[in-house]
This record gives C-alpha cells, structure tokens and sequence, in this order.
C-alpha cells in the first residue's frame, strides 16, 4: 500500500459525480510522466519483495486464538523507535554484516495485518540474494519486538476462523456495521484510516449489494450434502444488504463470505523489478504473465475459510470477489442502460492483454474483445503514447475511481501522480506495469503478484530469489512464454482447484526459443545484420504453439518429470509431445554461465531443490501440509469443519515454526515439516 | 600443417544447447551442442547467401560473392586446402569453401563475420569472463602462443579492450571424489605441478599487458594451491571448484582461500572439454559431423590428417547492474597435421 493522504473521502453517490474527472486528470499525469520517462535507460536492476503477516494472539493456556487489531499501535511503536536494526533481532546467528537500513513497516486493508518491505532495493550480486531470508527474519524479529507479548506475526494467507461465529478478534466487536454491513465480521476489521472503510464501502455502494465470495466446500467423508453454509443467518433485518442471502447470495455447497476483509485480509509475496528502459519493462511484463498461474499453483497456501476446508487452494479468485464493484448491468445480469459496457473480470483479476511491441507477439494472442475507453485510448495516443500501451492504459481506465478526496479535485497538479495512481493502483491485475514516479527518479518497474505468503522466511525466500532468476534468465536468453491470454485467463481458473501444482495440467507455450536461430553475430539486437538470415518460418497456427502441461514439467523439465511423475503426468502419460525444458534447468544453465561463488551457490541450491520438490510432489505445498494437519487432527470430525481447537494447534504450531526458525538452523525437528521442507 | 579455429557465436540465444541437462555435473555439451548447431546454421546460412548471389549477380556458385558477410577475401583464391578440392559439396551439405574462411593462415569453422560483432554497450558495462582450457594432447611449449591467439578471439569478438577475469584451466586435473573432502586429498598429485607453474608467466603477461584485469585458476585442491601460490609473481584470485552433491568447501581449502583472498567459485566443465575423438565427430563426414573432414570408408574428399584439439576458451559477457548475460560463446584451436 503506498503513502496514505488523510482528506474528505466522498460517499459513492458523491464519487461517481467526479469519476470522470478524476479519470481525464490521471491520463494527464500519465501522459506527463511517459512524455518525462519514456526515454529513460539504463536503470540498474533493483527489486523489492514484499512480506505481509497476520497479527495474532496466542498463549499457551488461552483455548482461544484472536487476530490482534492493534495494528495502528505496532506501527506507532515501530515508526517511533528509531534505532530498529539495532533491536535484540540482528543477533539472530546469520553472520552477515547487512548493509540494508531497517527495514520498513507498512499498514494493510486488514486492521491484523502488517507489510514489511527491506530498508532498500535490492540489487542482483548473487551474494546479495542470500541476504533476503535474513533480511526477512530479521522484519519478523523486529515485528514482534514491537508487539505485546501475547502477539505473535505469522505468515499464513488467511486467519482459519476469520468470520465465523463468536469472538476471533482481540478486542471484540459485533458485525453488521454500516461500512461492511457484513454478517460475519465487523466494521473495525478494517484498518480505521478513512481511505479503507471507504474503498469497502463505496465498492458495496457501487456493486449495489454486498460482495459474494464464495469459495466451494470440500466434500469430506462426513460433510452433509448439499451442504448449505450452517453460519448464514437469514433473518437479519437490519441493513438493505441483509436482503442479499435471502436473494441467493448464499449458494448451496459453497462458503458464504459478504466482505472485502475475506479478500484484501489475505496476505501474499510481492516481487517488484524495476526494468533497463520502458522496452525491457513491457518485456518483462508480457514474459511473466503466463508465469502467474504457475507459480500461483506452486505457493498455494489456502485451504481453509471461515472455520471450513475448501475445495481450492489458493486465494486468488476470494480476493478478485471481495473487491468486484462491478453493477449488474456491468456484469452482464441485466441489459446495459445506465452503465457504459459489460465487464467480464473484477477489477482483481488476471491480465487481461500484453503491452510490449515485441515482434513475437502475434495478433492472435490478444483478447479480442477487450473492453477499453476509446476516448481515452485517443488521448493517449494523440499524447505520443504508442497504441499498444494505451490500449493497456485505456483498459485499466474503464475503472471508476473508489476513493476520491475532494481536496483532490481543486486543482490539477501535473507535478503528482495520484489521479493516475487511484486507477492504477485500484486494478490489481496479476502484473502490475508501474511507471516511473513524478520526479523520475526510479525507472520503469513490473510488479509480480500472484503468488501466496509462505509459512517459513526460508520458503519466502525460496520464492522469491527463484523468480528474480528466472527474470534474469528470461532477458538473458531472451525466451518466449507468449501463449494466447486467455488462456492465462483458463491457467488462473485451473490454478484454484485442490493440489492443483500435481493434479492439473496448465496451457505452456512448448518452444521457449526462436525457431530459427538468431543470426551469429554478437549483438543480438544490433542494428546491422549482414548475414542474412533465413526467411523466417510462415507462423503456424497458434493453438500448436502451446500444449497442456503439469508444473512439475514446466518447472522440472519433461526428463525430470518422467523420472518423478505426478498425479498430472501419469494422466497425461501416452500423450506426451515433446520434450519442454524446464525453467530450473535454464536457471541452471544461467548460474553455470556466471561467476558465483561456492557459498552462494550452495545456498541457492537449496532454495531451488524446495521450488524443484514443490512442482515435483516430493515436498508438498503448504495448503496440502495444512489440510494433512487439520485431517490428522482429533478433533476433527471427517465433515469440513475447521474447530477452534483445530485452528489453535494449527496457528500454535505455525508460531512455534516461526520461532524455531528464528533461532536458526536445526530446530525445526518435531513440527512435522519434513513433508513441507524437506529437512 | 593447418590451424583450425571453431566457433559457436553467441549462444545464449542458441536455444537448446544451453539446456543443462537434469543433474548433468561436468560437462561439456555446451560446447559440442552448440559447435554442432553453429556448424549447421552456418552452412545453411551461407548457402543461402550463396545462392542468392549467384542469381543476382550472374556468376557461378564458386564466386566469392564479395558484397556481404564472408570479407577478407576467405574464400576466392582458397579454393583448395590441403590438396583437397573443399569446394565439393559433401553429401548434400554446402561445400566447405562456402561456409568457412581462411584467414591469417587459419581456416575459420565456421566463416566469421566479424563486422557484426561487439557487445551493444560499453565494454564497462560488464563483467567479462574467459576461460581458457589447455587441452591434454597439445605441446606446452606452444601455450604461450594459445593462450594469446585464444584471448585475441575472444577481445575480437566482442570488441572489448580487455576481460576482466581470465581463467586458466590445466589438464590432467579433476576436483572429483565421494565428497568435496576426497576430492581436495585426491587433487594434491594431480597435473602437472612443473608445467602449469612453467605455463603461468605466460599468463601473467597478458595480465602485465592490460588485456585480462583479473587472473583464476580451476581446480587447484588445498596442496597445490599452497605450492602454487608461494611460486608465481602475479597471483590468481579466483579459484574455480566443481561441486558435486555435498555442497561442502572442504575446510583447508576454505581457510586458505580466505587468508590469502581467493575466491572460491564453482563451475560444471569438464577440463578434458574437448577430446580428440569429439572433434573428429564434430567435423566429420557422420550423420551429426560439419563434413569437413574425409570420410575414410568411402575416401570421399574432405580434409585429412591427425587432428589435435589444442585450446578451448569460453567467454562470457554479462551487464554489470543487470545480471543479464549478454554473449557467451567458446572458440577452439585445433591442428590439422597432413598425413
């Protein structure tokens, strides 16, 4: 979350007024800054990751675990001491000397949440990637320094029993609040700072009802079927929006939710990289989008909300929903007549089109029916913007602004950006292009972020240095992962279902290098090629481009997956097409083809094994490790239901794993992680 | 005599030879794949070319076109090498004279266009890596010749004043056994103590000549680098190991590196990278060969004669701030001994 300016936030019926405003002042200011930075280059390689925790409460006799909302107080605590990284945390036993300021604390939709980012950017000296794991202890250390003895950080993606009935926070409050109108939870589960309430509340207003998130039920021996959500209760009568479940809200064999706080209080893993130059952005862009669903199969880390086990794994599409401010006529549910076109995604939701002008992006890998703003695309076109980026703009500009402060609107600064910020920052596609800012003094940056907070730091870390690789061996050896966006789309869908990483098969474009090889002079992309080159192959059709694959394939290899076959390759056994290399061999071939050193290497080997075993099945995610755990539970009764003891000895275990890795090395043992580590 | 120069061009756009195979340590596929494919397209390349010109400008495939790629005149006048016509095509490939060059009394395989090449920043921008593998059947004397000839390819080639750090690898030595620890014991009597220490000024010169900032070595084991460090004037700072499973630096080795400031990083060559028998392959008349070379069943023409792998260097250009390796590529020195 960026820097939070205090104001008058208005109402809906108020906001949409300036809606149109607001929009022809932010493609302004981003014309503004692509006039200032589209020429800009040579920008070292920089990057951040982002962490983001649950605050809890434990102790030991206490029967009851709580989400802590004093997230306003830690903050203060931790924004107050000023000598942070020199706090009890820096002995933690990693030995390395850091040269990284303290890092720095942020606050997020969920008033039991917190983000900590690093003090700086990284850069990409191989040493410096072994630095992110203690640098991600160390955030967590200095979180719970400043925290109440009984409060505990932990890195789940979401609370087990957030919504259910009775108390889960600390201190207590009813539901049915004039925000959220939730209910299951209350107002106060939001971050007080007005811009929350009022993004919850104005997507509710706009939508013209509650959010609906509902995630299916999983079926377990004894789970009663239909099932129908035994926690809705159908008789309140106190907001409008009450009328929403007796209205179909509530499907049978799903879990009802009714608020944004089910969505935006998930947390995840955050990579940002910050390109050369606008043409290595957009590259990356395009690059890691059909990544999204793979990695977002590979982190799943979700198996459980609002007391129950879920038939998905991962979050993703609960979040989509817990912010869709789409009307009924935008949905498609009623003729158009008030509202400008028919929307087909949230406005949290997969990419929808590619923005590089790369040659080998074919015209038949676009969505053709992309909804866009012609008049905006206009705009920006006749402000020197080339017509793929607007078109990527003019989409994400079919947006309404959610919160405006009307202090915004007295005059247009061309010297900021937060017109533009409001859309931008309010469509959280999977990537995220993000322009330099008005002083142009960071580059062009791409934001990666599909993927699920892991338990561990080590697992943090794991994911993280991997992906950082392989955006390293993307520009390197220049690879294609370019497949119809749609189909990412379908890979989105697929990623969601139950152990998806070994029971799907996800579309993946087959040859990641150019067909015919590049000319055999040094600079790739010289502008001389006196050698001539072959003509280039008449392009097939697109659908053979690209084939089902599992993750353990497009992660491990097609050699690799033979050897170590998961559920998905024994079903695709006797169809195989041809041999994919596999992203982990190409990061090896990258590490191979630069000069790192023994240590380095030998650590980076294990954060890769973890990523390698992950697609494999050889270690299983932490969704699976979670609904193992909750299986082999006494208490639990074969029918779904996540207990409040359950749900104690799960976040318990979880505090104790993160203290025992704290301490460092080794003390790991007894807390069943074999399965999920691998040591 | 003739002198042999093969090269892969820029592999990192290359496609599969790069591909690591799963678990593969100590290899040297990289380099055979991608002289292979290099051969390939070469020969399809400049058949083309060929082609295209002696339509265009009406004159006959033997031509040296001399409008585009193949400059220094490498092919008109060189018609015949060794006695041998190279201008016969050999089982449907393209004949040698179109593919490859003669120049300064080498024959370049494949033909290089070196016009096209240089990094497309300034040489400051990277960190420039070369190796250089002093092959087993070649004579020591002539290393310092190699050694020069292969470090001028690779400035050449990517039009850089100097590389930054320069490897040396000597044959006869492996860092091999159960684990890290048997390895370093096993090292201490490999190779040949009194010739690499012999070879090292060579190597210190072009050091002393501004050409390579930085000097390494690979696969010295605790002993040897103990011995070797007391006896050379300009010292190594790199010290490549290969690692297997254990991941483990055995300690001696670790502390060594440490006191005397070396470090200590790890690679998946093989030293022996290119035997005889492979390059032989690599160039002859067989399914997977250049078609170079003659095909002693049938005596269809070709060069002949005892082959001797001598050099091999690899190269490796990455961007500094980036980490995006931008060329990589290898070039080997081979002597082709008429019979």
């Amino acid at each position: 979350m960026g820097l939070l300016a205090l104001g008058t936030a208005l109402d809906w019926p108020d906001a949409k007024k300036q809606a149109q405003l607001v929009r022809s002042w932010g493609i302004k200011q981003l014309l503004e800054i692509w006039n200032k930075a589209k020429g800009k280059e040579r920008d070292i390689m920089l990057w951040g990751d982002e962490v983001e925790y649950l605050v809890v409460t434990y102790s030991k006799d206490d029967p009851k675990i709580l989400l802590s909302l004093r997230q306003a107080d830690i903050l203060e605590a931790l924004a107050s001491d000023k000598a942070l990284s020199k706090a009890r945390c820096c002995s933690d036993g990693s030995g390395s000397p850091s040269s990284q300021p303290p890092p720095v604390f942020h606050p997020e939709f969920g008033r039991f949440m917190l983000e900590a980012t690093p003090g700086k950017p990284w850069g990409i000296g191989f040493r410096e990637l072994l630095e992110v794991e203690p640098n991600m202890k160390l955030r967590r250390c200095i979180a719970k320094d400043h925290m109440l003895p009984n409060e505990y950080p932990i890195t789940l993606t979401t609370f087990p029993r957030l919504g259910s009935p009775g108390v889960f926070t600390d201190p207590y409050y009813p539901a049915s609040g004039s925000k959220l109108r939730s209910q299951f939870v209350p107002d106060e589960i939001a971050n007080p700072h007005i811009r929350f309430p009022t993004l919850a509340a104005n997507i509710r207003s706009r939508r013209g009802r509650k959010v609906q998130v509902n995630v299916p039920v999983f079926r377990d021996e004894k789970t009663p079927w239909p099932w129908r959500d035994p926690t809705v209760n159908y008789d309140l009568h106190q907001w409008p929006e009450d009328d929403d479940v007796r209205n179909g809200a509530a499907p049978d064999n799903f879990i009802h939710m009714d608020a944004m706080a089910f969505g935006m209080g998930s947390c995840c893993l955050q990579i940002t990289f910050q390109a050369k130059n606008l043409t290595e952005g957009r590259q990356m862009y395009d690059q890691l989008s059909p990544l999204g669903p793979i990695m977002l199969a590979l982190t799943a880390a979700t198996p459980i909300y609002k007391g129950f086990l879920a038939d998905t794994d991962v979050r993703w599409n609960q979040i989509s929903r817990a912010v869709d401010d789409r009307t009924p006529e935008e949905m498609g549910e009623k003729p158009l007549v008030n509202d400008r076109w028919r929307i087909p995604k949230s406005r949290y939701a997969s990419n929808s089109t590619y923005i590089s002008e790369d040659p080998r992006l074919r015209p038949e890998y676009f969505d053709a029916d992309l909804v866009i703003d012609e008049d905006i695309k206009q705009q920006l076109l006749d402000g020197g913007m080339d017509d793929r980026l607007a078109t990527h703009f003019a989409h994400l500009f079919i947006r309404d602004p959610i919160v405006i402060f009307s202090e915004d609107l007295q005059e247009l600064d061309l010297t900021k950006t937060d017109h533009f910020e409001n859309i931008q920052s309010t469509n959280w596609q999977h990537m995220r292009f993000k322009p330099p800012p008005a002083d142009n003094s960071i580059g062009w940056r791409v934001e990666f972020r599909p993927m699920e907070i892991q338990i561990t730091d080590f697992e943090n870390a794991a994911f993280t240095v991997f992906l950082v690789l392989v955006t390293r061996v993307i520009l390197s050896y220049n690879l294609n992962f370019y497949i119809p966006i749609r189909r990412v789309d379908e890979n989105m869908e697929t990623a969601h279902a139950r152990d998806a990483v070994l029971q799907k098969r996800f579309f993946f474009r087959r040859n990641l290098f150019p067909a015919v090889r590049a000319p055999r002079s040094a600079a790739g992309s010289g502008t001389s090629t006196p050698i001539p080159s072959r003509p280039p192959t008449p392009a097939g059709p697109v659908e053979d481009e690209y084939r089902l694959m599992t993750v353990n394939e497009i992660i491990n290899g097609t050699a690799y997956a033979r050897g170590t076959p998961t559920q998905a390759d024994r079903d695709a056994a006797g169809e195989s097409e041809g041999d994919f290399p596999g992203l982990m061999p190409l990061v090896e071939s990258y590490l191979d083809s630069v000069n790192v050193d023994v240590a380095t290497r030998c650590r980076l080997a294990a954060y890769l094994e973890l990523i390698r075993k992950r697609a494999s099945g050889e270690l299983c995610t932490a969704a699976r490790w979670i609904r193992e755990f909750v299986e082999k539970h006494p208490e639990y009764g074969r029918d779904s239901v996540v207990g409040e003891k359950i749900t104690k000895d799960l976040v318990e275990r979880v505090i104790k794993v993160g203290e025992a890795e704290a301490r460092g090395e080794g003390g790991m043992e007894g807390l069943g992680l074999g399965g999920l580590l691998g040591r | 005599m003739t002198e042999l120069i093969l090269s892969t061009g820029n592999i990192v756009s290359g496609g599969p030879s790069i591909i690591r195979k799963p678990g593969a340590f100590r290899s040297n596929l990289e380099l055979t794949n991608s002289l292979r494919s290099n051969f390939l397209a070469a020969q399809e390349d400049y058949a083309l070319e060929q082609a295209e010109n002696s339509q265009s400008d009406d004159v006959n495939g033997n031509s040296d076109g001399s409008t585009n790629g193949t400059t220094n005149g490498t092919i008109s006048g060189n018609g015949v090498a060794n006695g041998v016509a190279l201008d016969t095509g050999i089982g449907g490939r393209p004949p040698a004279s179109v593919w490859t060059a003669r120049r300064d009394g080498a024959l370049y395989v494949p033909a290089i266009d070196w016009d096209a090449h240089g990094l497309q920043e300034e040489p400051a921008q990277y960190d420039i890596t070369a190796k250089l593998f002093f092959l087993p059947g070649a004579p020591v004397s002539q290393r310092a010749q190699y050694a020069k000839q292969a470090l001028e390819h690779v400035l050449r080639e990517l039009r850089a004043p100097a590389v930054d750090l320069l490897i040396v690898s000597f044959p006869g030595m492996s860092f091999e056994g159960d684990c890290e620890w048997e390895a370093d014991k096993q090292n201490a009597g490999q190779g040949n103590e009194d010739e690499e220490i012999a070879t090292w000024p060579v190597i210190e010169e072009l050091h002393c000549a501004g050409l390579a900032k930085k000097l390494g070595l690979a696969e010295y084991g605790t002993e040897k680098l103990s011995r070797f460090l007391q006896k050379v004037q300009v010292r190594p700072v790199v010290n490549q190991i290969n690692l297997k499973n254990c991941c483990n630096v055995p300690p001696p080795l670790g502390k060594l590196a440490k006191e005397q400031g070396i470090d200590l990083l790890v690679h998946s060559d093989c030293t022996d990278i290119l035997p005889e028998g492979t390059l032989r392959e690599l160039l002859g008349p067989g399914l997977s060969g250049a078609g170079l070379l003659a095909d002693p069943e049938t005596g269809a023409g070709g060069l002949q004669g005892d082959l001797t792998p001598q050099w091999v260097v690899k190269y490796t250009a990455v961007v500094r701030d980036r980490g995006v390796i931008e060329n990589k590529g290898y070039f080997a020195g081979a002597e082709l001994a008429e019979e």
